[in-house]
């Protein structure tokens, strides 16, 4: 199907996404697995009137526009334990959801390298803060000591059986790759060990330094918080940054 | 095997009131035509704020106008919504019979408790109860049809004694539904002694094991209405045409438009993890498998009724010997085709293929 002008698109130029500027990882690697990693995973719905101009042609946006943000707390690791985090807006390469990421963090340099290397992650030095306590779970993320987001979900419900799984949207991240200006998909898979949900609270956001100043959340949709056994694959696919979504879509990465 | 029209009214943008009405006006047109070529029954979804997808709000106010502009062809709830903050179960019980008057006892009554966030996020319903309110409505409003005075003490819903009226013509009441998406739904179909509505755009095998288990299931139920309907229909697409390589390019295209418009909801399972959405819905079937190559889209599947006279026999025979009793054709999407190719479609689908199946049109098995 060719791409008529009726679709709704984001109608931000590609030229103005930020590309880390970097090799992605020689043959994407091998698997690393983080036992009982945390998961942090809030999702608000945005205007839709600000998120289009905040995504690349090449995305769709969701209908409605959502804003997801995500905590990973790895108690170990090869590089040490670390604390992720990143926010991105949902998105759809034809009818996959993702997330494209306009920001994100970490409080460990080696992970923060890692993280770009295999997955185009931009990570900022931060300090971020993740901890469940008796009635949240909270993630923090501070920049020069200055607060930038500051996000909870409270009244926390286990889920057991079937619904034990959370459905994570995989991040997009601006990259320049041997073939062009691209976005690099966060691989990842999940053995889920326990799984909450519960009430977004979001205390603090700071949207230009999340990355968009004009994505603001609004309405809370859900929030949940596991625990599992995170496995960090690697990258397999990318999406081209300027082709519309219906005539490129994702394809695999070119090593 | 029976054949029926199954309509989103998905609209293309702009949202203007030319297209807004020619998507209306195109269905009535299919469907009034549809009556005359002997399709068996027209059924309407209800969605919510899915832009382009569906403009379907009111499929009661839809499925009226076809009643009265037609004489023979059943019309369908494909579904109406079970959920408290979007209807009552006493409107529903109201209009089903007030329409099964005015259309002189055609009436099919599918029920359903919506997938997407979109949906149920924007009436702000308990996303956690849907199931459970859907099995209370499914129990109730076949009694608001057969009890003179009816009244209620439930967990969801509560009512005192009440006269819900009009009662509806068919005798004992219209047979009820259940709309299937996620795999299992046919069981609490089958439980109930409600027919299975089941959306499926896979291949036609894939769909015999859980028909089989359908059919074996329903022989046991309890049924929630005065009768069992035991019925199955697959909700599935159509484009015939002489040129069999135009017919399955063009079915390509209507299922490609389609995948992008429903692409774009969020649902349930993508944004509010929970037990009663775990199974993955209707954009389960229509995402490529996550493992495949780039992002190639699925190839069409063979359980689709797109092409040639002679291959949509083979097709439908396929289906009726995996054991549905009705297919139940989606036409069109966002007026990708010309509504002359759409009606054209119809008219050689009825004269070439539908001759090969018997029992056109639907006769109520109502056992009261």
């Amino acid at each position: 199907m060719s791409a008529t002008p009726e679709l709704l698109y984001g109608s931000r130029p590609a030229a103005s996404v930020r590309l880390l500027d970097r090799e992605i990882e020689a043959e994407g690697g091998a698997p690393v697995v983080i036992e009982n990693a945390e998961l942090l995973y809030i999702l608000h719905e945005t205007p839709m009137r600000t998120t289009i101009p905040s995504l690349p042609a090449s995305l769709h946006p969701s209908v409605p526009a959502v804003l997801g943000i995500t905590f990973v707390k790895a108690p170990q690791s090869p590089w040490g334990p670390f604390i992720a985090a990143w926010v991105g807006i949902a998105c759809r390469t034809g009818i996959k959801p993702r997330h494209f990421i306009t920001a994100a963090f970490c409080n460990n340099a080696v992970a923060a390298d890692f993280l770009a290397s295999r997955y185009g992650f931009n990570c900022q030095a931060a300090d971020v803060g993740y901890r469940e306590t008796f009635d949240r779970v909270r993630g923090v993320v501070e920049v020069d000591g200055r607060l930038v987001l500051d996000a909870a979900i409270i009244e926390s419900l286990p889920l057991v059986g079937i619904g034990a799984t959370i459905k994570y949207s995989p991040a997009l991240n601006g990259m320049r790759l041997g073939s062009g200006p691209a976005l690099v998909q966060f691989e990842a898979a999940y053995d889920f060990k326990r799984v909450l949900r519960g009430r977004p609270r979001l205390a603090h956001y700071d949207s230009t330094a999340l990355g968009e100043a004009s994505v603001i959340p609004t309405t809370p949709i859900a929030g949940s918080h596991a625990v599992c056994d995170l496995h960090l694959l690697p990258a397999r696919f990318q999406v081209d940054l300027a082709v519309p979504a219906e005539a490129g879509g994702a394809g695999k990465i070119a090593r | 095997m029976k054949f029926g029209l199954f309509y989103e009214l998905s609209t293309p943008r702009p949202f203007t009131t030319e297209n807004q009405r020619a998507v209306i006006e195109n269905a009535i047109e299919q469907t009034v035509l549809a009556d005359e070529l002997g399709f068996s029954s027209v059924w309407c979804v209800e969605h919510h704020f899915l832009e382009e997808y569906s403009h379907s709000s009111c499929p009661d106010m839809f499925l009226t106008a076809i009643a009265r502009e037609t004489r023979n062809i059943r019309v369908g709830f494909g579904i109406g919504t079970c959920v408290p903050a979007m209807h009552s179960p006493i409107r529903w019980a109201e209009k089903a019979a007030f329409l099964d008057l005015l259309s002189n006892g055609r009436v099919e009554f599918g029920t359903g408790r919506s997938s997407t966030w979109n949906e149920l996020g924007g009436f702000n319903a308990n996303v956690d109860d849907t199931k459970r309110t859907w099995d209370e409505y499914c129990r109730v409003i076949p009694k608001m049809w057969t009890e003179e005075r009816f009244s209620h003490e439930g967990t969801y819903f509560s009512m005192p004694e009440r006269c819900i009226l009009p009662k509806p013509m068919q005798d004992p009441h219209p047979p009820m539904w259940v709309a299937v998406t996620a795999p299992g739904t046919e069981f609490d179909a089958a439980d109930r002694g409600m027919g299975a509505l089941i959306l499926s755009i896979s291949e036609v095998e894939r769909n015999i094991p859980r028909i089989q288990e359908y059919r074996e299931r329903v022989k046991r139920c309890e049924p929630v209405g005065a009768f069992v309907n035991d019925q199955v229909a697959i909700a599935n697409w159509m484009y015939c045409h002489p040129d069999h390589e135009l017919a399955t390019r063009r079915g390509t295209e209507l299922v490609a438009t389609f995948s992008y418009m429903a692409g774009q909801t969020v649902e349930i399972s993508e944004a509010y993890p929970a037990n009663n959405y775990a199974a993955l819905g209707l954009l389960g079937s229509l995402r490529p498998d996550p493992n495949a190559p780039g992002d190639a889209k699925k190839p069409v599947s063979s359980g689709l009724c797109f092409g040639n006279p002679a291959h949509l026999i083979d097709t439908v025979s396929r289906w009726e010997a995996a054991g549905a009793d009705h297919l139940l054709f989606m036409i069109q999407a966002r007026e990708h085709l010309p509504q002359a190719d759409v009606l054209d479609s119809l008219r050689l689908f009825a004269s070439e293929v539908m001759p090969h199946f018997s029992g056109q049109r639907t006769q109520v098995a109502v056992n009261a």
